[in-house]
């Protein structure tokens, strides 16, 4: 029994601490996999047409129409299209800056909310409101704090300070104008362009804009399955541009995915085998002293009762194994933990791995309750 | 309680063989507490059968055993269950079925542990009397048959019953020996009313029996 005991409490250790670790991975990764996609939905890009020499003439046909947005929408692969919005009129940002004023020029664009990745309570507009909330790509920032700013010996600002400032913007257009109070309310890494809430835009372009047409040069697509072969190809002869590093993210998280549960596969494989193990050494033990339990049986022993300390000495060893395993699996997650920190702050402690273990623990408990006294009532034949 | 055993026939014996017993394929044999029977055969009649039915340590039979409490003046009948073994039968088998690896003391103390029914002091003062002082400790599997029986006899005493099992009791054990054991055991019975069922090949005369069937 004891060289038994101890190959079935090494391999048992070994399979419940694979287990616990991908399982806590899982947990902890999974955040960092959603966040790069999820806010940009799981596997969602933007498609534009490719611009060309013929189509620099002729501004009309880098404009999605409504047979091409069809096409795209019935696509086996393609879940959802939403359009980017673009604003019809003229508009310029100005600010006030110790008592000189700077004014420019801008665009505006807008998407549907689900698409956004910013949260933000202020991100939002009604036609009562002079308030209009302005969202722009990091880069912008990043340009100006480690380009212009450094070229023009102008100081750094901190994406706090950006929301701080307060500027007016001036729409014009159908001969009415109006002027609203604005600030930056978040920064977008995805989507690159200014955008405004979609309601003032779509309101504003009827208001101000020289139809209620609505195009789109870009569009938003999300995909049922970003690894789908077809969809390279369907964009390349339909000379469609699409940002590639999204369907990457996309492939990168799919092949985590199916890291995880091959490494979990193999190590529920080993559990079973080491439970499958020490179940057929009771049994040889139990054949082998067959005498000995008949006889314990013959004076009045209960077959629960002689199957007590086989079932005691494996619960106790199982149990032991599984918090090794629980320790080791929260040292394994300390060294991971400590490195994508520095680059992602991983929310909430490993409470799943107690929570994991504990549920083993019962499973296994279960199981050899069941087998032991099981083994012990067919020797006795009851 | 009455044990009432209804046209009883071992499966592995043919009914030509179990024809003229008192027991066998009988439609109503009833064994009263408080009575004594012996059952007398030759080998190979089915004794230790008659017995394992009757405990339950074996399920190879046609016909039924039954067990009837008398409660306010009516019969009820209980099923048999595995703490039979530890109150209500007794049973000295003929094989003894002890542990070789255990000392005597160990071997009654085992039983013990289920029914505590003896002290400690009263198991070893029955054993001394009966094993040389220095046997105590040794392991069963170094007793002589005479011996081993002694200890299967104390274990069997060592629980509450209603009746006693003995399956040729006295076979490995001189005239004297016999007699020492005999009183023993017959001295628990009647302590407890309780009664008992003795095979033997011819009757035996160390236990005074009030009924004698042959098998």
């Amino acid at each position: 029994m004891p060289a038994q005991i101890v190959g079935y409490a090494l391999t048992l250790l070994f399979g419940v601490a694979i287990i616990l670790v991908v399982a806590q991975a899982y947990f902890d990764l999974r955040p960092l996999m959603t966040q790069q996609t999820d806010v940009f939905k799981a596997h969602t890009v933007t498609v534009s047409k490719n611009i060309t020499i013929f189509k620099t003439a002729n501004k009309e046909n880098i404009y999605f129409d409504e047979r091409e947005l069809g096409k795209l929408e019935e696509q086996e692969f393609v879940k959802d299209v939403a359009q980017f919005n673009s604003a019809s009129f003229s508009t310029s940002a100005a600010i006030s800056f110790g008592g000189q004023r700077m004014s420019t020029e801008l665009f505006f664009e807008s998407v549907p909310d689900r698409y956004l990745d910013v949260q933000s309570d202020e991100w939002v507009w009604d036609s009562t409101s002079d308030f209009l909330p302005v969202i722009i790509p990091e880069e912008y920032l990043s340009l100006y704090n480690f380009g212009f700013a450094e070229s023009q010996s102008l100081p750094v600002v901190s994406e706090a300070m950006l929301s701080q400032v307060t500027f007016n913007i001036f729409v014009e257009g159908n001969g009415k104008s109006k002027v609203y109070d604005s600030r930056i309310v978040g920064l977008s890494g995805k989507i690159n362009s200014i955008l405004v809430p979609e309601s003032f835009l779509l309101w504003a372009n009827r208001e101000f804009g020289a139809g209620d047409k609505n195009r789109s040069s870009r569009l938003l697509v999300e995909f049922n399955d970003a690894t789908d072969e077809r969809i390279p190809a369907f964009f390349e002869a339909n000379g469609l541009n699409i940002n590639q590093t999204e369907l990457e993210s996309g492939k990168l998280s799919f092949l985590f995915k199916i890291a995880m549960l091959f490494v979990f596969v193999i190590a529920l494989t080993i559990v079973v085998l080491s439970i499958v193990f020490v179940v057929m050494s009771v049994n040889v033990i139990v054949q082998k002293n067959r005498s000995l339990f008949v006889n314990l049986y013959n004076i009045g022993y209960t077959s629960r009762q002689i199957a007590r300390f086989y079932h005691l000495t494996i619960s106790i060893v199982s149990v032991v194994v599984i918090v090794v395993a629980m320790v080791m699996a929260m040292w394994v997650r300390g060294l991971y933990v400590g490195k994508v920190d520095a680059v992602f702050s991983l929310s909430g402690g490993a409470w799943q791995l107690p929570l994991m273990a504990f549920v083993l623990a019962i499973l296994l408990l279960v199981v050899y309750n069941y087998a032991t006294s099981r083994i012990i009532r067919r020797l006795v034949g009851e | 309680m009455t044990i009432e055993l209804n046209n009883i026939k071992p499966r592995y014996m043919s009914e030509s063989e179990v024809s003229g017993s008192d027991i066998y394929l009988q439609p109503h044999v009833v064994f009263e507490q408080g009575k004594r029977y012996m059952v007398c055969a030759k080998s190979g009649h089915g004794k230790s059968s008659l017995l394992n039915f009757i405990y339950g340590t074996s399920n190879a039979y046609d016909g039924t055993i039954r067990f009837l409490e008398k409660e306010d003046g009516r019969e009820r009948e209980v099923e048999r269950t595995q703490s039979f073994k530890v109150n209500v039968l007794s049973y000295m088998f003929q094989d003894l079925c002890l542990f070789p690896q255990l000392t005597a003391l160990e071997n009654v103390l085992l039983k013990n542990r289920l029914t505590n029914f003896k002290t400690d002091e009263e198991i070893r003062q029955m054993l001394a009397s009966l094993l040389p002082p220095d046997k105590l400790g040794q392991s069963v599997a170094t007793l002589s048959l005479g011996q081993r029986q002694r200890v299967a006899a104390v274990r069997a005493i060592c629980q509450p019953f209603a009746f006693m099992l003995l399956d040729e009791p006295f076979s490995h054990v001189d005239k004297e020996n016999a007699c020492l054991l005999a009183n023993m055991v017959m001295d628990e019975v009647a302590r407890q009313g309780a009664g008992v069922i003795v095979t033997a090949l011819d009757p035996v005369d160390q236990i005074a029996t009030d009924v004698r069937m042959n098998l």
